[in-house]
């Protein structure tokens, strides 16, 4: 269990202090997958470097099982994290990571070997990690992450540079975690990742705390979706629909139902005798709903207006 | 790759009590950092030049001087030359020391070691103590391999030494002095985080400005001289100093321990305040 308090984070800069955590308060709670999703820039990697104790809070708090990260005897027995940073070094092997950082905390070495197995690095665990792709970098650090078998786990950006084999498997593998019974805490900055990995949504932009929801919470609320009618008559259905209390609104030549699926839709208009040229469910995607929320929070901007998320072209 | 499923390796339920394992502390600390140590290339390589510059500079010097220093012309004492090739090998330890702190900074590797770490003073306590010790062995033996070839050749000219009295204190004194530079330069980069500031900074400090001192006039330049780190902390590791005008070889070394022992107070106030 994870537990911030009014945590807030300011840098100094050139003009003034930058906040990039505002006061956020959030748990995140054992036994399922937390994503923590924002566009690049909302202060996600910071609230992680604060729960290992990396960066001091500016103010507020955040503990890690009760007490302060610092305070924890063995803190890679009790939470494990990969970091945005490669945080390796590009000189020592994937073995020899491991090795110091399982000397460190009195972790049995066995688990080295055991955890290079479960990340699909032993057959270059001796290499040097700078020779490493992305990818098996992401794979080292996730390794890293799991050596002291710890009951909370959090993960920056942990699908960056995955080929899709290797996304699937850090999805399976967060599921596995939570059902275990662990805290699993993943950041991204694509919704679509997050919809097919996480039970509960925490959504940051610009160091606020946007949403904090269960997925399908998120989904009920933010995918809305709506019947699309185009007809000769558009008055006609308005009335039709309007009248059995339907929200309806006309856009251009078309008019926009909510509350009502397709079928549902049809079959009234055809019981009044309404000619229709189209009828259409429309769904707002996921992807759509998180741009929308976090739209006035998102730091780059196109020159569009369109608001830009890092890796969204992919 | 393969992917292995979870529930083999991770048998255990999570959210374990946590104090049946041995609490780590400072001798995990100094275990992890010792593997970090031996497992990057760069530490073999800096301490091999370490031997290769401090001893063979040393013989080489010997040698090439035997005949002149047992001449009348002679105007500098054969215990100059018998550690000569430890001037060079300082070099070698300043490298040495910032690369165990900095190359942590360079590549993030150092969020990894405070996580793991979360006490910070041990990192610095235990980088400190490895570097030095490390140094401390390797600088002595190469003071005294540098000793037997350059003794060699000043035996043949007559005017061998003995391995005793200053001769003895100079070959300790250079693993101390080399032990010290290392913990210098450990300080510095824990200040600096950054390799090639730091190995500046050091080696100017050092060889650079502790010269140039000389041109201050006055009694404040005497001083000046006498305390700069690089001239107070040299003169144990040789038996007599080229340098008159610096201190003792013991007073000379206090000098330096307390201006490292200052910058290691400083680097873990630091370390300790700043973020990762
Ligand atoms: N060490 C730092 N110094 C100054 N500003 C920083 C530092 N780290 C992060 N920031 C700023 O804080 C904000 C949040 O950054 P970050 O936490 O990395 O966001 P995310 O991980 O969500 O992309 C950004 O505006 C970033 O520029
Ligand atoms: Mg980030």
């Amino acid at each position: 269990m994870i537990r911030a308090h009014a945590l807030t984070k300011r840098f100094p800069g050139p003009d003034g202090d930058r906040v990039a955590v505002d006061g956020i308060d959030f748990v995140v709670e054992p036994g399922r997958v937390t994503g923590f999703l924002g566009p690049n820039g909302a202060g996600k990697s910071t609230t992680m470097r604060m729960i290992l104790g990396l960066d001091a809070p500016t103010s507020g708090s955040v503990t890690v099982n009760g007490h302060r990260y610092a305070a924890s005897p063995a803190p890679l027995r009790e939470i494990g994290a990969l970091l945005d940073a490669h945080a390796i070094h590009p000189g020592r092997s994937a073995r020899d990571h491991l090795r110091w950082l399982a000397a460190s905390n009195g972790i049995p070495t066995t688990r080295v070997g055991e955890v290079l197995e479960q990340v699909g690095l032993e057959s270059v665990a001796g290499q040097r990690a700078g020779r490493f792709s992305l990818g098996m970098g992401q794979r080292l650090g996730i390794a890293a992450s799991l050596l002291g078998d710890p009951p909370v786990i959090v993960l920056d950006e942990p699908v960056n540079g995955l080929d899709p084999e290797g996304i699937r498997w850090v999805r399976k593998l967060a599921r596995e975690l939570a059902d275990e019974g662990r805290t699993v805490f993943i950041s991204s900055h694509l919704m679509s990742e997050m919809a097919l990995m996480a039970d509960h949504l925490l959504v940051i932009g610009r160091g606020s705390i946007l949403a904090d929801c269960s997925m399908q919470q998120f989904m009920a609320d933010h995918a809305a979706s709506y019947v699309r009618i185009k007809a000769p008559a558009l008055a006609d259905a308005q009335t039709v629909l309007s009248g059995r209390g339907l929200d309806v609104s006309q856009v251009d030549a078309e008019l926009r139902v909510g509350g009502l699926d397709a079928a549902g839709v049809g079959e009234l208009l055809g019981a009044s005798g309404v000619v229709l040229h189209e009828l259409t469910l429309v769904r707002a995607s996921l992807e759509d709903a998180f741009m929308t929320l976090t739209a006035d929070s998102v730091e780059y901007h196109a020159h569009s207006g369109a608001p830009v998320l890092e890796g969204a072209s992919r | 790759m393969s992917t292995t499923t979870l529930s083999a390796v991770t048998g255990q339920p999570p959210a374990r009590d946590l104090t049946d394992g041995p609490t780590p502390g400072f001798g995990r600390a100094l275990q992890a950092e010792w593997v970090k140590l031996r497992t990057v290339r760069s530490t073999g390589w800096t301490l091999l030049a370490t031997f290769v510059l401090g001893a063979g500079l040393t013989i080489l010097m010997c040698g090439l001087n035997a005949d002149w220093l047992a001449s009348p012309k002679a105007d500098e004492s054969p215990g100059s030359f018998i550690t000569w090739g430890m001037m060079i090998a300082q070099i070698c330890a300043v490298v040495l020391g910032a690369l165990v702190v900095t190359s942590e900074y360079s590549t993030g590797m150092i969020r990894s070691t405070f996580a793991a770490v979360p006490t910070r003073g041990r990192v610095v306590a235990a980088k400190a103590l490895l570097v030095s010790s490390v140094l401390f062995v390797v600088g002595t033996v190469t003071a005294l391999v540098g000793y037997a070839g350059g003794n060699w050749f000043l035996d043949r000219a007559g005017i061998g030494m003995p391995l005793e009295g200053d001769v003895l204190r100079a070959m300790f004194g250079s693993g101390a002095f080399l032990a010290g530079i290392g913990l210098f330069t450990v300080a510095v980069g824990f200040i600096l985080r950054h390799t090639a500031g730091t190995i500046s900074a050091v080696l100017a400090l050092m060889l650079i400005l502790g010269n140039m001192v000389n041109l201050v006039p006055g009694t404040l330049g005497d001083w000046l001289v006498k305390l700069m780190p690089g001239n107070a902390g040299s003169a144990i590791s040789t038996p007599v100093s080229f340098n008159p005008d610096v201190l003792g070889p013991w007073t000379g070394f206090g000098v330096f321990g307390l201006e490292t022992a200052a910058l290691l107070v400083l680097a873990w106030v630091l370390v300790r305040r700043r973020d990762a």
